[in-house]
């Protein structure tokens, strides 16, 4: 069975069927937060029910109540007519409720048949059949469609293609009512398509499966109904035949896209950086300049080779061809260090993994690349380093009771202030910008873009890479589209539409995609 | 979503100053009990055995919670100590003027310390595996200089340095404020400390931030190295041989210290003045345990359940913050 053979024979439609999980002026509050205030919502069996929402709406807060991982502040929750305390999740999965989380929650060091059934392991007299749960679950993985071998070890494997055992793992499991928290966040486009069949798959049996995705073209593609939280609240449920793209944005965040983009123009002043030809694992034969004043955005997908450009451009990788001249000069980047010299700034992608000293104070961090700047050939100015972290913490807003408060206790959108604030007091002249604002609130999005500006109006140049198409499509003067590490085409500030950028980003998904955003 | 719904946390800083204060206070705490309850612990004799026995795994600590911020662990130190008497031992012997072999002998401790590094670094070896290593073929490199012997230092001098006393306190005393300052100073107050820190917490984030991650490395174990072979030279002017069996198990006796001294054996957390008062009070226990005559096997009992005690009740203050 391939996915193709799917997508043409759509699980037809269930009937309005009958609800399977209802909420109850469902809420839960934290200390200091009010995080979901009361829900009311019910849940049809076999549906595809996607939850849209910015990040701090109360999304996790609710999977978490659902799984039984956290218990609730008050109110019912009703499955199949009854009752459910829902307290463990253990009990969650009793039922028959199970999430397919972000990140893989899985034993990488064991092979992806003892992952299968990890907990309900297949054993004659104590002794496991590990030859029969090979084979079991080869049958479980052909039957849905996925090329994967069931005897390999789950670290071989790509993060996609594990979460697509994740997935499969949950639906072997009894499961009938089965919650996805953004599974496409690190999938290929040709695993997301397995997935989406697989879900498709489980829907007409039945199953009833809660999506959620920050992806609206996803919410279109897969979702019957759609439900938006704002703020700990339910805004409002749609027929995903009645609504659009604009109204959940309009409800998921409350105000116009306009006054989140804050653009101001510059004239672009000289060259800053220029790549020719420049190859590298991940990418090859790209060629592009940077200059002051402007904001060169690199939109495409996940593994487009975006990061890894701009991580070569860091030195972090060795290119295997081209030039990268810099203000006009050829010039060798072999190491960060060199990039950092130069006068280039990297706020990567994972703040968690390769931006932030989570368990150190909010200053060291702040003052991490000036440390040198700061200190003598011997000694930390003591003072330099309180006032450099204080003007940081100021400038930026950054909510944090001082700045010797540990970098983990900061909200997420603090946290990104702290990643790009570093570089602030450094005086870069490059700056590169990758996803940054994943995993942040509205508000901080719309600080961060007035940051963008602040730096353009210095001199500085931007390259911002980002999977929101609209945030590369509002700030970008420059937009340069990415797909399977090439350079496919490149736009000026508004000049495409959103339509023809997907549809380079994507290519061969076109006609399917076309019509439908 | 839950990232955005918790508040930011009262300032933690102070943390490390007061695990210090509470470490003191337990230090301080077991000399008045040993005190009130045995004649002898408060003699002058006693005090000065004391300091002289926690100087030198104080030293090794030092050099050992380097490392462990790092996320690293040294297990070489002990092995490292006793290298360092045969050659303290054997340059003295050899007519070497005492000051040059003191220094040869740390050079030793360095070149021990760059090999680490280069292991870790350029081999990608776990620290834990490249130290392991070392640990052991270093006693055994010990073993064939000597024959299996002891070596007899003949130089009086050398050896009444570690008997004598400065201002009435033991000279091995002074040589943990003689590393201890410094230490703090590099640790707290200068920016190669700071990216001990960083290393620790996390590696990439410092490395795309431009601190040099493998130099900060070879760093740390260098100074591991070079703090364990000035313990050795301590111990063989103490103990007047050369032997490389000498300083068995003093590396856990150094890890022991610093994590009682509040370090994070998970990287990132530590301090000097913790190690610091961790070695005395490991020492303070085993001296009050002798005076009480509590059999010497149950002093290793007592050790291993004040690192469980220390090291969950700092778990718990730290958990208990969020």
């Amino acid at each position: 069975m391939t996915s193709t053979a799917q997508d043409l024979h759509p699980a037809p439609v269930l009937e309005p069927s009958r609800t399977i999980l209802e909420l109850r002026g469902l809420e839960k509050k934290y200390p200091g937060t009010h995080a979901l205030k009361p829900v009311n919502l019910a849940f049809k069996s076999g549906e595809i029910h996607a939850i849209v929402g910015e990040n701090g709406a109360g999304k996790s807060t609710l999977i978490k109540l659902l799984t039984g991982v956290m218990p609730r502040t008050s109110g019912e929750v009703i499955w199949e007519g009854k009752p459910a305390a829902l307290a463990t999740p253990h009990e969650a999965m009793a039922l028959g409720i199970n999430a397919v989380h972000q990140e893989v929650v899985l034993c990488r060091h064991l092979t992806v048949a003892a992952n299968m059934f990890l907990g309900e392991e297949n054993s004659r007299f104590g002794i496991l059949q590990q030859r029969a749960m090979v084979k079991d679950a080869q049958k479980i993985i052909d039957g849905l469609g996925f090329d994967l071998p069931a005897h390999v070890v789950l670290g071989d494997l790509t993060i996609g293609q594990q979460q697509l055992i994740a997935a499969a793992r949950a639906t072997v499991r009894g499961t009938k009512f089965l919650i996805f928290d953004e599974p496409t966040a690190y999938l290929t486009r040709k695993e997301a398509d397995q997935l989406f069949t697989l879900i498709r798959r489980l829907k007409s049996e039945g199953v009833t499966i809660i999506y959620i995705s920050h992806r609206m073209e996803e919410v279109f593609e897969l979702a019957d109904r759609v439900s938006v939280l704002r703020d700990g609240t339910l805004v409002g449920t749609r027929n995903i035949s009645e609504t659009n793209d604009a109204e959940l944005v309009k409800l998921m965040i409350n105000r116009s896209i306009e006054q989140i983009y804050h653009k101001e123009h510059f004239t672009p002043g000289a060259a800053i950086i220029e790549a020719r030809n420049l190859s590298g694992k991940g990418f090859e034969n790209v060629s592009m300049t940077v200059r002051a004043g402007e904001i060169v955005g690199l939109y495409g997908l996940i593994g487009a080779g975006r990061s890894e450009f701009v991580t070569t451009l860091y030195g972090r990788h060795r290119k295997s061809a081209g030039q990268i001249l810099w203000k006009g000069k050829d010039v060798q980047i072999n190491s960060e260090h060199d990039a950092i010299r130069l006068g280039m700034a990297l706020a990567p992608e994972s703040r968690r993994d390769q931006g932030l000293c989570l368990n150190l104070p909010v200053g060291l961090n702040l003052n991490l690349p000036i440390y040198k700047r700061i200190s003598n050939n011997l000694l930390i100015s003591g003072a330099q380093e309180k006032t450099q972290a204080d003007r940081q913490i100021a400038d930026l807003r950054i909510k944090t009771p001082t700045r010797n408060a540990l970098a983990s206790s900061l909200s997420g959108g603090n946290q990104q202030k702290i990643v790009i604030g570093k570089w602030l007091a450094h005086g870069a002249k490059l700056f590169i910008f990758d996803e940054p604002t994943v995993g942040v609130d509205v508000g901080t999005k719309a600080e961060i873009y007035r940051l963008f500006s602040a730096l353009l109006s210095k001199g500085a140049g931007i390259i911002l890479i980002s999977s929101y198409l609209p945030e590369v499509y509002e700030l970008a003067d420059t937009l340069h589209v990415f797909r399977r590490g090439k350079l496919v085409a490149t736009h000026g500030f508004r000049t495409a539409d959103h339509e023809d950028i997907l549809t380079q980003a994507l290519a061969e998904k076109q006609e399917k995609l076309g019509g439908k955003i | 979503m839950s990232t955005e719904a918790i508040p930011a946390e009262k300032p933690k800083r102070n943390y490390n100053a007061l695990f210090g204060l509470t470490l003191l206070a337990l230090l301080v705490l077991l000399w008045i009990i040993l005190s009130l309850a045995t004649s002898s612990f408060a003699s002058a004799n006693n005090i000065s055995n004391l300091l002289r026995q926690g100087s030198m795994i104080a030293i090794l600590a030092v050099g050992q919670t380097f490392v462990i911020i790092t996320g690293g662990i040294d297990l070489s130190v002990g092995a490292v100590v006793g290298f360092a008497t045969v050659i303290a031992a054997m340059l003295i012997n050899a007519g070497i003027p005492v000051f040059l072999a003191i220094l040869l002998t740390l050079l030793v401790g360095v070149a021990i310390g760059l090999f680490h590094g280069f292991g870790i670094v350029k081999m990608g070896l776990p620290p834990f595996i490249i130290t392991l290593a070392t640990l052991t073929s270093l006693r055994g490199i010990g073993l064939l200089m000597t024959n299996g012997n002891s070596i007899s230092i003949n130089n009086d001098a050398f050896q009444e340095f570690s008997r004598n006393s400065f201002f009435g306190i033991p000279n091995l005393f002074w040589m943990v404020l003689l590393v201890g300052i410094p230490a703090y100073v590099f640790l707290h107050h200068s920016r190669w400390g700071r990216y001990l820190f960083s290393v620790g917490s996390n590696a990439e984030a410092s490395r795309l931030s431009g601190v040099n991650v493998q130099r900060t490395i070879f760093m740390a174990y260098t100074l591991s190295g070079l703090c364990a072979a000035f313990v050795g030279v301590l111990l063989a002017s103490r103990i007047g041989i050369g032997n490389p069996t000498q300083a068995e198990g003093w590396e856990l006796q150094a890890i022991a210290s610093s994590v009682i001294g509040g370090t994070s054996l998970f990287g990132a957390v530590g301090s000097v003045h913790g190690p610091l008062l961790g070695a005395f009070i490991l020492a303070t226990i085993n001296n009050g345990a002798n005076l009480l005559n509590v059999n010497a096997f149950w002093q290793r009992v007592i050790t291993g359940v004040l690192i469980i005690v220390i090291v969950y009740f700092d778990g718990l203050r730290r958990r208990g913050g969020k």
